[in-house]
């Protein structure tokens, strides 16, 4: 039916000349000013004075108020034509991986109004199962960081695309050397294979900036495959690891986590536990999840592990000095023999021959088929040191002309960056794909910048036949391209990235169809489930045997440099939620520092951790003294920081600090960089140095701690309510040991049973319907701050900058603390999460005098940010310290406006930045000035998942809600759901270990809605210390 | 017309033989001096002093809490201490005003008006703590109980802090209406005398239009009986009610029960001091040595040794609880936190304990008690003492709780933290030096009730009468 058209006037009927110029002048007349013009007064003008009045009134009140309101017009546009697909305010996920250097991992994007927010792990990965790390959590604030290259540069000037290529095409020429960090794509493989075929000569080189070249190494030498094999801690009943952080950043931590999980998970009926025996020199995440731990200098490595080897194969132990150290290789020995098949060794080091003696033994235990699979390789690290020292040669021989470099940052991380630096200048076209101006970026003649991988096409495959795929979840923010365009066009090939990589797997996946369906999944697999061994070759054993008995001895003191978990190589620093996470070990943000152990502290610091006075001292001031290392010429200036745990005569400092201001305000100026005191041994990069000197400085520098006190049992009184921690043997002896010292520390108020009731005068309530509960398994949790920065993600919490952390202000919902017990010299570490314990009787709630935080009917203790007051009083009164208070205008949502310089550091600013803003969770309020806030359990999702079960008219389930800190966690140490329900699992998992369920400080009788399972290490001696 | 009679040993509460119209003289004429320059010069410091304290509250309230160097451990520092140690110096007003009167305490007549004045200008220095401690102070009205149109909001009343709201306010009030009732005849007697047209109408104004007829006075009498009888309880309950904020919390070391009469006779302590130190300067300043005598200043100083020593036996009962109750946490409050020297926050302790409990021992020698010097140092080093119990009761307990991971790092003040305490002294120290100015520092009216029963001239002559012989008296009276 034709549509009918009603007219108002026969003007509009005819469509009259007429009619359209009075339309289209309706509202245009000329202000009547002119008559002034011609010599009449104004009173005779058309428009007379009292109008002019009127309007110079109207006018001058309007540009006063425009002027005077500083408030920023801030726009928000609806969809003119709303996408089909997109509901606002209703997230979507897409599957993509996280590819940073060799790493990959696939995550979901999640994606609210067009804006990735959140990562979140992908269950349907083999790999990870769904678990994240700290680093994949933070790399979504990457895509938003201020500091990103917007435009291609040459020379530093901004430059299109087409002038770029133009440029590059006319200085371009053999022999190209593309020089990347590993590179796990396969398409990206084939578009290098395409520009290596146009450009004869051309070789692509790998580098990465913690180099595992020894292991690719030994594996050539002893299995004659330059590869890295999977590993399979759930398999192993004995882990000996020789100082490999598997659990922090060796390899694939997130894998590692969760198979190591399997076996420290506790049945309690059947309680068996893997063993895990680690060496290390300097403590780490994941020395300090040890069962057992043995500390040895980094130059004794060679001579623990061919002791070790000569052990399993029954010999004696000889060549350690140490008797500590000689039994507990002689344990790891015999703890690996007695479970041979199911027993793996790992080791960190980075020579070859170290790992050549690994082999062995893993050879000798029979780990091959069993805990190394050789059927499915790891792809994640592929560069081998000799390469590169070779580029470097021919850099500075001239016979380089074109270098094209993406993901490596040599300048920075190389040992011998100097070198690097001058062969660089001899280069004669250097072309740098960073995202930002990094220091080798910064030294490249053409600069084009590389989409995040959030914005991104692409594939990984971080084992081989384990493929996870990369699509965009926004439109690049920048001018940016991805670099295998730039190769494809530079190789003459018509087809983008994006053609090209359809192509490439369309073939593979079954056409389109299948492409799609890979695309959602984000993953596809071709592995099966074979298992290879590998075949060894023991030739190159003895030689490795003899080498390490010749090794180098170590001096008085020997550095070891290591990485941490949240910064990693470097790659974190300019993350400010990894900067502000507290490193798992020292607890410590925003630096890196000089880790000694308690006994060198006594000679060099005159720092005595068991004087009561001296060790007050040292904790409640967060100056920390400063202490000067050299190495062969090379000194470096860092604070002191006493970590027990680590041997007396090493200390450890962490690479991947003093990045250059460019990578932007969260890494300028933070720590020091500690590649340079790395070397070479001639074919693989140390990252010990087994001489060094350090000495005592006048000046003191503060360090950021979190946390400064680490002992439950003062020496005044043994908090057990606090932790509770046992050995398997204490467990399998006496099964209820926990629950019996619970009983007792609650006998005055009845005892367990009748404690709820009896520790009251007041009536006890029913709690029907909903009820919200957390459990944390403590032999899961390694510490590792997944769920900490997935809650800052997840709930807006605010980055305070160093200076704030200094002064305790820092606001994480969720922290892990760490404790120590035991010898104090070698302690046990127990980490424990703690966020708000959602007390049914919560002792922040009554006092607070305006109720601004107050009971939900589903057990939620709620926080009312805009009826608080901010008088603090529920923080002073909260047992657990959980409640974090706005000191000052974090989020710039304040009402004062200009608060914030010269209060808050440029870290703040920059995250209030409106470009960084847009990773805020608008389902999350952001919090003003002057008010506390806490944990929520994660709210919003409760909300949306009853919600969910709502619309479909069915009683919620486990499946519809997962909190943030739970979804990040790679091991499942957390557990949440409805403690009412008789299916969910958090009732299951405190139905199934009554006896290491523990409420820390239960007997204040604030009734926790958080359980905890009791820490069980697998080790003979009387560890207990409750 | 006086029928009490009292000893010849005891005191007189005034001395000189003074007449009616010589007290007046004595009090009001300051009043309608023109000020020394000590006051000009005083006045001025308090001032600046002020102004620090609005600076560094403006400081406080636009840049937030961060100013100060507070953290998560430690939500309360300088703040809350300074509120309860103002709160403190403010008890000794009422207690003078109120229980002495009750008491009959005669002696309380010199002292009254300026400990009242004192109380007043203590308490709202005090109440400014509370307020700016909040990190929203332009929401504190939510704090206010009335209908309104928030929905259902309401305050919580389960709240310590609310009930601070109520108790400090009842307690301004109630002290703020005794003193001006007290000062009605005196701005009356100032009315009287003045020699501008300005001044007559102020304090015209002031006094209410007061004619000093018998009924006035009857009225004035019962009404001060009947402000007396109210007061009397709030002076037990306000610091009751203050220690709630600690008392009722979980917090080791503050979860106390003892912490009521505690606090009370503390207060009672500091309160005294602060007299003390005022009023020795005042007498000095405008020379009525004669009107607060060396026998007030004994008073209140055996007030002084008898409540620090209630307070010593307070502290000392902490400390065995702490052992006793066999309790981890709260021994490490008392014994590590605070009893240890050694510990970060040791000499807190330690000078509270000499401050507060030692150096008033010195009182049980009354040699001592009548000494000026001694009394005058002595006062400022108990009101010390007092500043570092408060510190001592919020910082200890708070920075080392429960959990070991969440101990805090070392908290001392920021220097707005110090400006806002330092902001507080200079609007006391305003308000008491127009105080001394305008209103007149003694309660003339009271004085002249005493004056006949026990004043220097009276007892003297009393004294003459009681050893004449009969006939002499006889004979001097037979006229």
């Amino acid at each position: 039916m034709e549509q009918k058209k009603h007219w108002q006037s026969f003007g509009e009927l005819n469509q009259s000349e007429a009619y359209n110029k009075d339309v289209k002048d309706e509202f245009r007349e000329d202000l009547p000013f002119d008559a002034a013009d011609d010599g009449k007064s104004f009173l005779d003008a058309k428009a007379p004075r009292r109008d002019f009045l009127k309007y110079l009134g109207f006018s001058t009140a309007a540009a006063a108020a425009a002027a005077s309101c500083e408030m920023p017009v801030k726009k928000a546009i609806p969809f003119a034509n709303k996408p089909e697909d997109v509901v606002p305010g209703i997230a979507k996920y897409y599957a993509t991986t996280y590819v940073q250097d060799g790493d990959a991992v696939s995550v979901l994007a999640k994606v609210r109004d067009g804006r990735p927010i959140k990562i979140e792990g992908n269950d349907l990965s083999p790999i990870t199962k769904g678990g994240t790390s700290a680093r994949v959590q933070a790399s979504v604030l990457d895509l938003y960081d201020t500091a990103r290259l917007r435009f291609p540069t040459i020379d530093g000037k901004e430059v299109t695309f087409e002038a770029a290529d133009k440029a590059i095409a006319a200085s371009i020429g053999g022999p190209a050397v593309i020089l990347t960090s590993t590179i796990t794509s396969p398409s990206t493989k084939a578009v290098i294979a395409q520009f290596l075929a146009k450009y004869p000569g051309s070789k692509h080189v790998t580098y990465d900036a913690v180099s595992y070249s020894a292991i690719l190494l030994a594996n050539e030498a002893t299995n004659g495959v330059r590869a890295i094999p999977s590993y399979h801690f759930d398999k192993a009943k004995a882990i000996v690891s020789l100082g490999a952080d598997f659990l922090g950043t060796w390899l694939s931590p997130i894998e590692f986590a969760r198979q190591y999980a399997v076996g420290k998970k506790l049945d309690e009926k059947n309680p068996t536990m893997s063993q895990h025996i680690h060496f290390e020199s300097v403590a780490s995440l994941t020395g300090s999840n040890a069962d057992e731990k043995y500390l040895h200098r980094p130059s004794e490595t060679a001579a623990i592990a061919a002791a070790l080897l000569s052990a399993v194969n029954g010999g004696s132990v000889s060549g350690i000095a140490d008797a500590k150290l000689k039994a507990g290789v002689e344990k790891a020995a015999k703890a690996l023999s007695t479970n041979k098949g199911a027993a793996l060794v790992v080791a960190g080091s980075n020579d070859v021959n170290v790992q050549i003696i690994v082999n062995a033994i893993n050879n000798a235990i029979g780990a091959g088929g069993s805990t190394i699979n050789w059927a499915t390789t790891n792809n994640t690290r592929a560069g081998i040191d000799a390469d590169f020292t070779a580029l470097v040669n021919e850099m500075n021989a001239g016979t380089v002309s074109t270098l094209l470099i993406h993901g490596a940052n040599p300048v920075y991380s190389y040992h011998e960056a100097e070198k690097f630096k001058a062969g660089l200048k001899k280069v004669k076209t250097v072309v740098s794909f960073a995202t930002k101006v990094d220091e080798t970026a910064a030294l490249c003649k053409f600069v084009l910048p590389d989409h995040n991988y959030l914005e991104s096409w692409g594939d990984a495959e971080p084992k081989a036949g384990h493929f996870s795929f990369i699509q965009p979840t926004i439109y690049p923010l920048f001018k940016t391209r991805q670099w295998q365009d730039s190769l494809l066009k530079w190789s003459g090939v018509a087809d983008d990235y994006l053609a090209f990589l359809k192509n490439f797997w369309s073939a593979k996946l079954g056409g389109v169809a299948g492409w799609d369906k890979a695309l959602q999944d984000g993953i596809f697999s071709t592995a099966t489930d074979a298992v290879s061994a590998g075949s060894f070759n023991g030739g190159a054993v003895a030689a490795a045997v003899t080498a390490a008995s010749a090794g180098k001895k170590g001096g008085k003191v020997e550095l070891v440099l290591y990485q941490k978990v949240g910064i990693g190589a470097g790659q974190g620093a300019s993350n400010p939620w990894l900067q502000e996470l507290p490193d798992p070990v020292t607890r410590a943000t925003w630096d890196n520092y000089v880790i000694v152990s308690p006994a060198m502290a006594r000679t060099l610091l005159n720092i005595d951790l068991n004087n009561g006075g001296q060790a007050d001292a040292y904790e409640v001031n967060p100056p920390k003294k400063v202490v000067k290392v050299t190495v062969d010429g090379k000194s470096i200036e860092l604070p002191a920081l006493i970590i027990p745990g680590t041997h007396p005569d090493t200390i450890g400092i962490a690479v991947g600090y003093g990045r250059s201001a460019n990578m932007g305000k969260s890494a300028d100026n933070v720590g020091k960089n500690a590649f340079p005191l790395a070397c070479s041994n001639g074919s693989t990069v140390n990252y010990y140095c087994a001489d060094v000197s350090i000495t005592l400085t006048d000046s003191t520098y503060p360090v950021a701690l979190t946390q400064t006190h680490s002992r439950y049992d003062t020496a005044q009184g043994n908090r057990t309510e606090v932790m509770k921690e046992l050995t398997l043997a204490q467990y399998k002896h006496h099964p209820t040991e926990i629950r019996e010292e619970r009983d007792t520390e609650l006998k005055p108020w009845g005892g367990l049973e009748k404690f709820e009731s009896q520790g009251t005068i007041y009536p006890v309530y029913d709690r029907p319907g909903l009820k919200w509960g957390m459990s944390v398994d403590l032999n899961t949790c390694n510490g590792c701050g997944a769920c900490v920065v997935a809650c800052n993600a997840e709930n807006n919490v605010s980055v305070v900058g160093k200076p704030e952390v200094l002064r305790g202000h820092e606001m994480h919902w969720l922290r892990i603390d760490r404790y120590y017990s035991g010898d104090m010299d070698n302690p046990n570490v127990v980490f424990q999460p703690l966020m708000c314990q959602h007390c049914d009787n919560a002792p922040c709630e009554n006092v607070c005098p305006v109720a601004a935080t107050n009971h939900s009917s589903e057990g939620l203790n709620q926080m009312t940010y805009n009826r608080c007051i901010g008088t603090r009083y529920c923080a002073n009164n909260c047992p657990y310290k959980v409640r974090r208070f706005n000191w000052a205008d974090y989020t710039g949502s304040d009402s004062f406006s200009d608060n914030q310089t010269g209060v808050v550091n440029d870290v703040v600013l920059d995250m209030n930045d409106d470009l960084t803003r847009m990773v805020l969770n608008p389902d999350v309020t952001v919090r003003a000035r002057g008010v506390i806030e806490k944990c929520s359990f994660c709210v919003q999702r409760l909300q949306e998942g009853k919600l969910k079960a709502k619309k479909d008219s069915r009683p919620l389930v486990d499946s519809d809600i997962k909190v943030a800190c739970q979804q990040a966690c790679p091991t499942n140490a957390i557990t949440f759901g409805n403690a009412n329900s008789k299916e969910s699992a958090i009732t299951m998992v405190r139905q199934e270990n009554p006896n290491r369920q523990f409420y820390v400080l239960e007997q204040l009788h604030v009734l926790p809605n958080v359980t905890y399972m009791a820490k069980v290490r697998n080790t003979e001696e009387g560890a207990h210390q409750t | 017309m006086h029928l009490k009679y009292e000893s010849q040993l005891r005191e007189p509460l005034v001395y000189g033989d003074k007449t009616y119209k010589q007290v007046t003289e004595d009090i009001v004429r300051p009043i309608e001096a023109k000020p020394t320059k000590l006051w000009y010069i005083g006045f001025y410091i308090a001032v600046a002093l002020l102004m620090f304290g609005v600076y560094s509250v403006y400081r406080e309230v636009t840049y937030g809490i961060g100013q100060w160097n507070l953290n998560k451990t430690v939500g309360w520092g300088w703040d809350i201490t300074n509120f309860v140690w103002w709160v403190g110096i403010g008890h000794a007003g009422t207690l003078i005003s109120a229980i002495l009167l009750l008491f009959r305490q005669g002696w309380r007549t010199g002292v009254n008006r300026a400990a009242e004045a004192m109380t007043i200008f203590a308490v709202m220095c005090a109440g400014q703590f509370p307020i700016f401690h909040m990190g929203r102070v332009w929401m504190a009205f939510f704090v206010l109980p009335y209908p309104n149109t928030r929905g259902p909001l309401w305050v919580n009343f389960n709240s310590p802090l609310l009930w601070d709201v109520f108790a400090i306010s009842t307690y301004f009030t109630v002290s703020l209406l005794f003193w001006y009732s007290g000062l009605l005849p005196d701005f009356a007697t100032v009315r009287d005398r003045a020699f501008t047209k300005l001044r007559k109408r102020l304090y015209g104004i002031a006094s209410f239009g007061w004619t000093g007829s018998t009924k006035h006075w009857q009225r004035h009498e019962s009404l001060s009986l009947v402000l007396a009888g109210l007061s009397t309880p709030l002076v037990l309950s306000v610091h009751t009610i203050v220690s709630f904020d600690f008392a009722t919390s979980v917090i080791p070391g503050w979860h106390t029960t003892i912490f009521p009469p505690y606090f009370v006779a503390g207060a009672i302590f500091s309160g005294f001091a602060m007299v003390q130190s005022l009023m020795i300067i005042v007498r000095k300043v405008f020379n009525m040595e004669d009107y607060v005598t060396i026998g007030h200043i004994e008073a209140m100083n055996k007030v002084i040794v008898l409540t620090g020593s209630i307070v010593g036996i307070a502290y000392l009962t902490e400390l065995f609880m702490g052992w006793y109750s066999q309790n981890k946490y709260e021994g490490y409050t008392f014994w590590y936190s605070r009893a240890n020297l050694f510990s970060p926050y040791g000499w807190s302790y330690w000078g509270m304990m000499a401050c507060n409990v030692l150096s008033p021992q010195i009182f049980w020698f009354r040699k001592m008690r009548r000494n000026i010097f001694v009394t005058f140092f002595m006062s400022v080093i108990v009101n010390i003492g007092m500043w570092f119990e408060r510190f001592v009761i919020i910082v200890t307990s708070l920075y080392r709780d429960y959990l070991p991971s969440s101990w805090s790092v070392y908290y001392s003040p920021s220097i707005y933290e110090i400006g806002f305490y330092a902001g507080t002294f200079g609007l006391f120290f305003t308000c008491f030096f127009l105080f001394a100015k305008y209103f007149p520092v003694i309660a003339v009216a009271e004085i002249k009730y005493v004056l006949k029963t026990t004043g220097e001239g009276y007892k003297n002559q009393m004294g003459n009468i009681e050893e004449q012989k009969l006939e002499e008296f006889v004979h001097e009276h037979a006229h």
